[in-house]
């Protein structure tokens, strides 16, 4: 596939922006504005614009996506449903996506394609199958289910039924794995006792392959590909193999079961450092141009949060509302 | 009007729902072809086609998550569990999942699953004989159906299927022959509110009671009757949300109170009912409430399970004897 110009410029301002969602969240944690364990998304950035290229790229072409991005996918998530519901649920305000109460692991905005995010990652592939399932039986053949795991929950029984069922039934839906070689504290080796988790999509007779997910115009390109291949009638599984460069959430100490030497060579490994070079060769931006994407992002990022709380948290009633637990007569 | 069994009735019930709206689903092991593990989806999938009868891989978890996915699509799953026992291999989806999906949506995402549950005693053993209502009861955002007759097993069926909330309904092997007239129009409830009824009047003794336990009540009261012992015998057919206001109404008439069901008494629901009622009418109880529940053991196999495993007649009547003395 070859981009044009307009189209790499866009992911170099999507990686940015990646980078600035981690970077602000981190800000904001540490500064007591945003509460929880929340997980960062550094040394993810490239995926994530990868995966937010794919989106932008569909809706464009009238294609709809539906899938549940969590803890690192904060760049996708936003773009899924806006910067400002998004940061507003962050920041537990009524004016969240959800009204302020399911905070980071539990968004959703089904009309705006974000079907309910888990905080148990396991089960998430087999609810969205029946996503997928009901699309398909409904003749909506304009539609795509994404389904985005970590490498630890595909080691998860429900991994397996889900990628079964959704063979059995040719959903349109993508299995995305996203290998950062850790499930919390454990790395990847002791896992699975493979070296691409892609393989396990062989068990339900699927497609799986595996992607350099530092590299943003791979995702884009792979993505595309699975997407066309499940709305097909061939549900298929995508492993994009990252590094995280964190501890598994916001204070968690790596230290004491990683060796954090890679930490001293981040620039050999940078997404985002990576990607301005690649276009810094092609003519296509200027050293100064790092900074100047970089700093307008992180504007707008800012801008919105800072918006975000100076507006009203629920009141006890908007917490404890029967109706919200509810939906009939009780 | 016509006698049908309890089989029968959840049977008919499927049928009336599925022709009155087309996104009823069923989701389970061997529904289609088969009609499911017991037969009460026979003849579904010949009216209403194979996309509505989903015949699932042994694969509870999935398919329960699957069933939620289906709901965000506006669809109405109906999720068979061959066993009542089994509910804990789904319990993820259904704790986790269902019931939170309209509050971690803001009150938005409605989740209309209906969860058939065939529960308790049937000669079957500690795997397949267990009786789970009070497994499910402790999470808000899940209501409990426990029918016990083929009337109230049809329309609380179809009044489930049409609630917008996750709703478990669970019925008993050992009754799925248990037959009564139904007329034909039986009208559905509105909602799963004020379900429960009076079964059989009396003076002396309240009794609530469901499923086979209600069975077995209804023959000790009956048997009693000629030792001068009027029992009044309340079914609450809905255990979450729970009418309360009948069993308060006779408890406080009698002055006192057995409670029977086939699960064991430690965590059973009868606490929860026990409680309330304590609450509520203290002042008016005579003597101290007594709950009869299953052995505190795993369920033993075979007809031993039957014999000694459960609230049989006799001891009911022990009970309420002792109640009245």
């Amino acid at each position: 596939m070859n981009l044009s110009n307009e189209q790499l410029l866009e992911i170099y301002e999507y990686i940015n922006y990646a980078r600035c969602m981690g970077e602000r969240l981190e800000y904001f944690i540490k500064t007591g504005k945003i509460l929880g364990a929340i997980h960062l998304p550094k040394g993810q950035e490239g995926l994530q614009a990868g995966l937010i290229m794919t989106l932008m790229d569909a809706r464009k072409n009238g294609i709809k996506i539906y899938t549940n991005p969590h803890t690192r996918d904060q760049a996708l998530m936003s773009k899924l449903i806006g910067l400002q519901p998004y940061a507003d649920e962050m920041l537990c305000k009524t004016s969240g996506i959800n009204g302020g109460t399911s905070g980071e692991y539990h968004m959703t905005c089904v009309e705006k394609g974000f079907l309910p995010a888990q905080g148990v990652l396991g089960p998430v592939w087999g609810q969205n199958a029946g996503f997928a399932w009901a699309l398909k039986d409904q003749g909506k053949t304009d539609s795509v289910v994404w389904g985005i795991y970590g490498d630890g929950a595909s080691s998860r029984g429900d991994a397996w039924e889900a990628m079964n069922i959704a063979a059995l039934f040719k959903v349109p839906m993508v299995f995305v794995v996203v290998n950062n070689g850790w499930a919390m504290a454990n790395p990847v080796e002791k896992e699975a006792p493979v070296q691409d988790l892609s393989l396990r999509a062989q068990g339900s007779g699927m497609r799986g392959i595996t992607v350099d997910g530092n590299d943003p115009i791979a995702v884009f390109e792979a993505m595309v590909e699975a997407n066309k291949l499940a709305m097909s009638g061939e549900p298929n599984l995508v492993e994009f193999k990252v590094t995280r460069w964190g501890g598994h959430f916001l204070g968690d100490n790596q230290e004491v079961y990683r060796d954090t030497s890679f930490l001293k060579h981040l620039d050999d490994i940078d997404p985002v450092l990576n990607y301005h070079k690649k276009l810094l060769a092609m003519g296509l931006v200027k050293e100064e141009d790092l900074k100047r994407v970089h700093d307008e992002q992180d504007a707008i990022i800012l801008k919105v949060y800072e918006e975000g709380m100076n507006k009203p948290a629920p009141t006890v009633d908007e917490i404890c509302d029967p109706n919200k637990v509810y939906g009939g007569a009780y | 009007m016509a006698k049908i069994s309890n089989m029968k009735a959840i049977n008919l019930a499927c049928f009336d729902e599925f022709a009155r709206d087309d996104k009823v689903i069923v989701i389970g092991e061997a529904v289609g072809q088969k009609g499911g593990a017991w037969g009460y989806f026979t003849g579904l999938m010949a009216k209403f086609g194979a996309n509505r009868m989903l015949d699932m891989p042994i694969a509870e978890p999935a398919f329960c998550a699957f069933a939620c996915g289906t709901t965000l699509a506006g669809y109405r799953p109906i999720v068979e569990f061959m066993f009542a026992d089994f509910v804990t291999i789904g319990l993820e989806n259904i704790m986790n999942m269902a019931a939170k999906q309209r509050y971690n949506s803001g009150g938005v995402n409605s989740c209309p699953i209906v969860y058939l549950l065939p529960q308790g005693g049937g000669a079957s053993g500690s795997q397949h004989s267990q009786s789970v209502e009070a497994w499910m009861s402790n999470m808000p955002g899940i209501k409990i159906v426990a029918p016990t007759f083929p009337g109230d097993m049809k329309k609380y069926l179809q009044a489930s299927i049409r609630d917008d909330d996750p709703v478990v309904f669970i019925f008993q092997r050992a009754i799925f022959g248990l037959q009564e007239e139904v007329p034909d129009n039986l009208p559905v409830p509105g909602s799963l509110l004020n379900a429960s009824r009076v079964v059989k009047e009396g003076t002396d003794v309240t009794i609530v009671a469901y499923q086979r336990a209600l069975i077995n009540s209804i023959q000790a009261a009956k048997e009693l009757e000629e030792e001068g012992i009027s029992v009044e015998i309340i079914d609450p057919i809905v255990l979450r949300p729970l009418d309360t206001a009948k069993m308060f109404a006779s408890v406080k008439k009698t002055g006192r109170c057995l409670i029977v069901h086939e699960a064991p008494k430690i965590g059973g629901f009868g606490m929860q009912i026990s409680a309330l009622i304590a609450e509520n009418c203290l002042g008016d109880l005579a003597k101290p409430i007594v709950r009869l529940g299953g052995k505190e053991q795993p369920i033993a196999f075979g007809k031993a399970c039957d014999l000694y495993m459960f609230p049989k007649v006799e001891e009911i009547k022990a009970e309420i004897r002792a109640l009245v003395r």
